[in-house]
């Protein structure tokens, strides 16, 4: 059984190495980027799947406060509400005692700090997946030699100078 | 047995019998033409709500005298033969649309102050687009508004203006007027976003951990969908809920219905925001609140409000929930203008410009402030 395994071992390294060879041979056009990145293609979707965990953490924070908002508005509403439906004021008092209470357990959830933190934390989770998408985007973009985001960022960022210099010096001028 | 025989015969009912009140069947029937109604309503609200885009906004006569990929300069047609000789420059916000200063013709602030002689220009934002993320309050108040400024000069032959903001738009010609004060003549402001930490709204508390470095650099500008999230949090249920009842209740009423329609037709006509503008509104105001310490930086200018000593007119509304009094109050005790007044309302953020109560007690009070400084 050891022999057995050691040549398991062995094979399975040989056959590794002989892969991790190939990925350095000097290969034509997109693969060559692709081969040279791919350990870090890897890393990037290590990377997504644990901003998608903590996206789910927060998102389940986030729930966890809004139910028990709900739960306490509804709560409230059943004792302050009228006991019995017989007529149409009836149904009118208890529209007007749902909302009034909803939105005020809702609007006192929403301007506290722990809210605010929450929320903070699930808008943050979320650009971060988005940027985990992206990055994972921009390295095909580059293993196929198209111009990325993060570049026509930069071409933006020197436009919007560049136009604002000129209308600078063009109204200087005309002072 | 008994179970058996026969029910008795009802007695024959003549015309005094049919007089008589049935109980059980007259609510019976009352509910059926409740419910039958409640349905008509329902529908009519149905197809009413499917037209609110095509309802007409911003209906005062104007021309587009001015336009850039970045905003619209509106000339509004005056209303009498001798304006006010200071020309009034309206700033409006980055958030929504314009046109909610001039809504529909008995509700509309523009034509309120035209019809009491003052010659009106509107700067009319356009959407960003994706290219725009670089767009700062720098370009937007030393760039655009500049710009618009010294066009008003130019054709008015005047040597300065009433600088009239609300909201955004406040904020922003109180920085304008900080650093351009030789061509601010007056400074008047609907609800300016200027001390922070007294801000008591929902949107300010969720702006608080919002991490806009982030957003600017994975989206760039921020998306209007991330506008309608915190919209739903402002009143979620009065709001969300309730004011749709109220307009199933008054779907006959045109004149409700036509209110209702052009306000839901403003609320969601929401265009994406320039990143670093917003991140400078949400990192540098609202975080920071370097507005009011004097420390906010357009550009390499620092913006110092105790600079600014034009004469001053502040008008806030006691039940805005998107800025709170107290954070538009200090801007009095900012200035080191000596000619300055808080006009302080009891309507909301959206009432103290666009409603009756607006036509009736804030438009004739500011129409006479600023008449006493136009000539």
């Amino acid at each position: 059984m050891t022999d057995n395994n050691q040549f398991n071992v062995e094979q399975f390294n040989k056959m590794l190495s002989v892969w991790a060879e190939s990925m350095k041979l000097p290969t034509i056009g997109p693969m060559y980027a692709f081969s040279k990145e791919f350990g870090e293609f890897a890393s990037e979707f290590i990377n997504l799947g644990k901003v998608m965990s903590d996206m789910k953490t927060s998102l389940d924070q986030y729930w966890s406060m809004v139910n028990a908002t709900y739960a306490k508005a509804s709560k409230e509403t059943a004792e302050k509400a009228p006991k019995q439906f017989l007529t149409k004021d009836d149904f009118e008092a208890y529209r007007k005692v749902m909302i009034e209470t909803f939105e005020n357990a809702f609007t006192d959830l929403f301007s506290s700090a722990e809210f605010s933190k929450v929320y903070g934390k699930v808008f943050s989770n979320q650009l971060d997946m988005s940027k985990g998408f992206q990055n994972i985007v921009e390295r095909n973009f580059k293993a196929l030699n198209l111009p990325t985001r993060s570049e026509m960022d930069e071409i933006l960022k020197d436009l919007h100078d560049l136009k604002r210099r000129v209308r600078d010096l063009e109204k200087k001028e005309a002072a | 047995m008994t179970q058996l025989e026969p029910l008795p015969k009802p007695e024959p009912q003549g015309p005094a019998a049919a007089d008589q009140p049935v109980p059980a069947k007259k609510p019976l029937a009352e509910a059926i033409n409740e419910a039958k109604e409640a349905y008509r309503k329902l529908e009519k609200t149905r197809e009413i709500l499917h037209s609110a885009g095509s309802i007409e906004v911003g209906q005062t006569p104007h021309e587009i005298v001015a336009e850039t990929r970045a905003y619209q300069l509106l000339h509004y047609r005056p209303m009498v033969a001798n304006t006010a000789k200071v020309p009034i420059l309206t700033v409006y916000a980055l958030i929504n649309k314009s046109y909610v200063l001039d809504l529909q013709p008995d509700k509309s602030w523009i034509r309120s102050l035209l019809s009491q002689g003052f010659d009106i220009y509107l700067i009319n934002w356009k959407d960003p687009s994706v290219v725009d993320k670089y767009v700062s309050f720098d370009d937007y108040v030393n760039a655009y508004i500049d710009d618009c400024v010294d066009f008003v000069l130019k054709k008015t032959k005047v040597d300065q203006l009433t600088l009239h903001g609300y909201c955004m738009g406040a904020t922003m010609s109180t920085m304008y007027t900080s650093l351009h004060q030789k061509k601010v003549r007056n400074l008047a402001l609907i609800a300016p976003v200027v001390d922070t930490s007294k801000d008591s709204t929902v949107i300010g508390n969720m702006a608080r951990n919002m991490d806009v470095e982030k957003m600017l650099a994975t989206i760039g500008n921020l998306p209007p969908e991330q506008l309608y999230a915190c919209y739903a949090a402002l009143k979620p249920f009065k709001q969300g809920l309730a004011k749709y009842f109220n307009l199933v209740q008054n779907i006959d009423n045109d004149s409700f219905v036509g209110n209702f329609l052009r306000i839901e037709k403003w609320l969601y006509d929401t265009p994406a925001i320039a990143g670093s503008a917003f991140k400078q509104w949400i990192d540098d105001i609202y975080k920071d609140n370097l507005l009011v310490k004097n420390e906010f930086m357009l550009g390499d200018k620092l913006v110092d409000l105790s600079k600014i000593t034009v004469p001053l007119l502040n008008i806030v509304a006691d039940e805005d929930h998107l800025v709170s009094p107290e954070c538009s109050v200090p801007l009095n005790d900012a200035v080191s203008s000596t000619d300055k007044r808080l006009m302080r309302f009891h309507t909301g953020h959206v009432g103290l410009i666009a409603s009756s109560y607006s036509q009736n007690n804030v438009l004739p009070k500011v129409g006479q402030w600023l008449k006493a400084r136009s000539s």
